[in-house]
């Protein structure tokens, strides 16, 4: 028993040896992106981030759209160790409203950037790998969006859709969708480029001859080659997406029951005179989260990028 | 000859985009259905009658196709019809009119100085490149790109016009004559344009320093810089004559990008500044859902930056004559 056992396991870990010695895609880009501090740095204010809206309840100290300055007589006082970043004019505690505003930005961020890379990368595959007329329309479609003032129609559909809806329906997730539905274009061209340019190597040309079928051409052979081009996307998509959001409640167009840091800033810029504290630090924690996914997002494509490879 | 037949070309390439264009901002303005019925419902006592008398006054009673006709029937006549609700429903163009100036002097102002200082630093950046100056640009330029620049103005004028005092931190004049600068109404604006200006130079100077940096670098790998190097050129006439003039080629086609982004930032950079161009104009005219308004002013920043993109593309064609012959 025992003996049979000794060799299972030794077996076992030559097998493993074996694995450990041919190295995959996915290992080099983890080692080379390891080496890089600022897309390290990139990773852990995200990490922060996410961190802070897990346990926003735990961290803040007041509960969301609490007043406690209010009840004590001190609105918008500056930042003390009672509140760290200050009280507003209504007396919310500035550093609770920021720990909350976290998770408004961060659903905003990932639910428009997966819908803007679903639609970017449907569009930038079936365009760039059929070509022909089909290619031809849906490139003049994304032409239209990429020329379209975005931020205008966007501001209109929401000031429509938040005007029609009952009270209840809306709020960040129509601002996610619509901030997806449109800014898929640019990256849906770029997509479109590297597939064109996956699909004139040989290997592609191999798997024809070979007989296989377009859509496991489409599946197997190029998505798998232009997947590091739409990761590094998507990183810089939720960075855009956060941004977008944070300028749409700024003027005031958002989702008025959420806590977003763009809204803090809307309401701080009625009186950056009496309260600096207001805008400073909901601000400075958009610019944080912004360059910790624009810092991961280069860092990526440093590491991922088989032709960056020295 | 070439460059005529291009520029045409590219003209009627415009045309189905256009159209296309309009149509979304169409929908956008529709897609809610009837807009009596959203401007007035916060007015609970407005009579049913009264509603439809509104519907027929603005033609809305009409099918949808219809009044889309009509609205461009009206574009060609280079009418955008009436404002449902600011100053007692002036024309759209006039209201355009009134505010485009003040948008067009704020955002071509900051669009060429950031131009002006971000080409040589990208360059200078290029040329030592993983120097230490590199380093300090480029992560300069990377925080300025994450940087919303309505946060960079809320720091502005907390800063330069609160604190110091040295600008006036919003409007596009002083309320009173007698607070001009030296009496004068230019000096005036001029001094009022100084944050927005420099906020938004800033802001767009960012991205346009990577840009150059990156494509410097790019061209600078190309043989033939080396061939002009081994032929005996000093550094100056390799950079400046040989790798510029390619180097540039990405950074004008981005600026027709640049301006029609800067165009439609404009509500943005409007609010903050309290500026009265057309961005606050749009901005006001949505939260009051004034359909003509609103449609207008998309119109005229499409238009523009259509406008602008043809302008690149033609600029495009003179610098790089490979792109003509396509």
């Amino acid at each position: 028993m025992k003996r049979k056992k000794s060799t299972k396991s030794e077996l076992y870990n030559r097998n493993e040896k074996k694995r450990s010695k041919g190295v995959s895609q996915w290992n080099i880009a983890w080692r080379r992106f390891k080496k890089n501090k600022a897309a390290l740095a990139g990773a852990l204010i995200i990490g922060f981030v996410l961190f802070l809206a897990a346990f926003d309840a735990l961290i803040a100290p007041y509960p969301p759209n609490d007043l406690p300055g209010f009840y004590q007589g001190e609105t918008r006082v500056p930042p003390s160790t009672k509140y760290l970043f200050g009280t507003d004019y209504v007396g919310h505690d500035v550093f609770s409203q920021v720990v909350y505003g976290a998770r408004s930005a961060l659903y905003v961020g990932f639910g428009a950037a997966a819908l803007a890379m679903s639609l970017a990368v449907l569009v930038g595959l079936v365009s760039g790998y059929y070509g022909g007329l089909v290619d031809n329309i849906l490139m003049r479609i994304t032409e239209i969006f990429l020329v379209i003032p975005f931020l205008l129609i966007l501001l209109v559909f929401l000031k429509v859709i938040t005007a029609v809806a009952p009270s209840g329906v809306g709020g960040l997730s129509i601002v996610a969708i619509m901030i997806g539905l449109f800014s898929w274009a640019p990256n849906a061209r770029i997509i479109r480029g590297e597939v064109l340019r996956v699909k004139e190597s040989e290997f592609i040309e191999a798997s024809k001859s070979l007989g296989a079928s377009k859509r496991r051409i489409l599946f197997r052979h190029i998505f798998p080659n232009v997947l590091h081009t739409i990761i590094v996307l998507t990183t810089l998509m939720i960075a855009t997406a956060i941004l977008v959001e944070a300028a749409v409640s700024f003027l005031g167009f958002g989702d008025a029951n959420a806590i977003t840091w763009g809204q803090q800033l809307q309401k701080a810029n009625e009186a950056v005179k009496e309260a600096w504290w207001e805008g400073v630090f909901p601000g400075l924690f958009i610019t944080l989260l912004v360059l910790g996914f624009s810092l991961l997002g280069n860092g990526l494509r440093d590491a991922l990028d088989p032709r960056l490879r020295e | 000859m070439s460059i005529i037949r291009y520029i045409i070309r590219r003209l009627i390439y415009l045309i189905p985009l256009f159209f296309g264009i309009l149509i979304i901002v169409f929908v956008a303005s529709r897609v809610a259905g009837d807009p009596v019925q959203l401007m007035t419902v916060q007015n609970p006592r407005i009579t049913a009658e009264a509603k439809q008398n509104l519907r027929e006054y603005y033609g809305l009673d009409q099918p949808l196709y219809y009044q889309f006709f009509i609205f461009l029937a009206q574009l060609f006549q280079g009418n955008l019809g009436n404002s449902y609700s600011l100053r007692g429903g002036t024309a759209v163009t006039t209201l355009i009119g009134d505010y485009a100036w003040l948008t067009f002097e704020l955002q071509l102002s900051a669009l060429f100085l950031s131009l002006l200082i971000a080409i040589p630093i990208g360059i200078l950046s290029a040329k030592k490149q993983y120097s230490k100056l590199d380093m300090s640009v480029t992560t300069t330029s990377l925080i300025g790109t994450c940087i919303p620049v309505f946060y960079m103005g809320i720091i502005a004028i907390i800063i330069f016009g609160y604190f110091l005092g040295w600008f006036p931190a919003g409007g596009a004049h002083s309320i009173l004559a007698e607070r001009y600068p030296f009496g004068s109404y230019i000096i005036d604006e001029l001094w009022h344009m100084v944050l927005p200006t420099a906020v938004l130079t800033f802001a767009t100077l960012a991205p346009v320093v990577l840009l150059v940096r990156s494509s410097m670098l790019e061209v600078l790998r190309q043989d033939y810089i080396l061939a002009a190097r081994a032929s005996g050129l000093s550094e100056r006439t390799v950079i400046y004559k040989h790798a510029l003039r390619n180097a540039l080629i990405p950074v004008v086609t981005y600026i027709g990008l640049y301006f029609g982004s800067m165009l439609a930032g404009a509500p943005i950079t409007e609010t903050i500044f309290n500026w009265p161009g057309v961005g606050r104009l749009f901005v006001e005219a949505t939260t009051k859902l004034d359909f003509p308004v609103i449609m207008g002013v998309t119109f005229f920043i499409t238009i523009m930056t259509l406008i602008a993109n043809l302008i690149t593309d033609i600029t495009y064609g003179y610098i790089d004559p490979r792109i003509r012959l396509e």
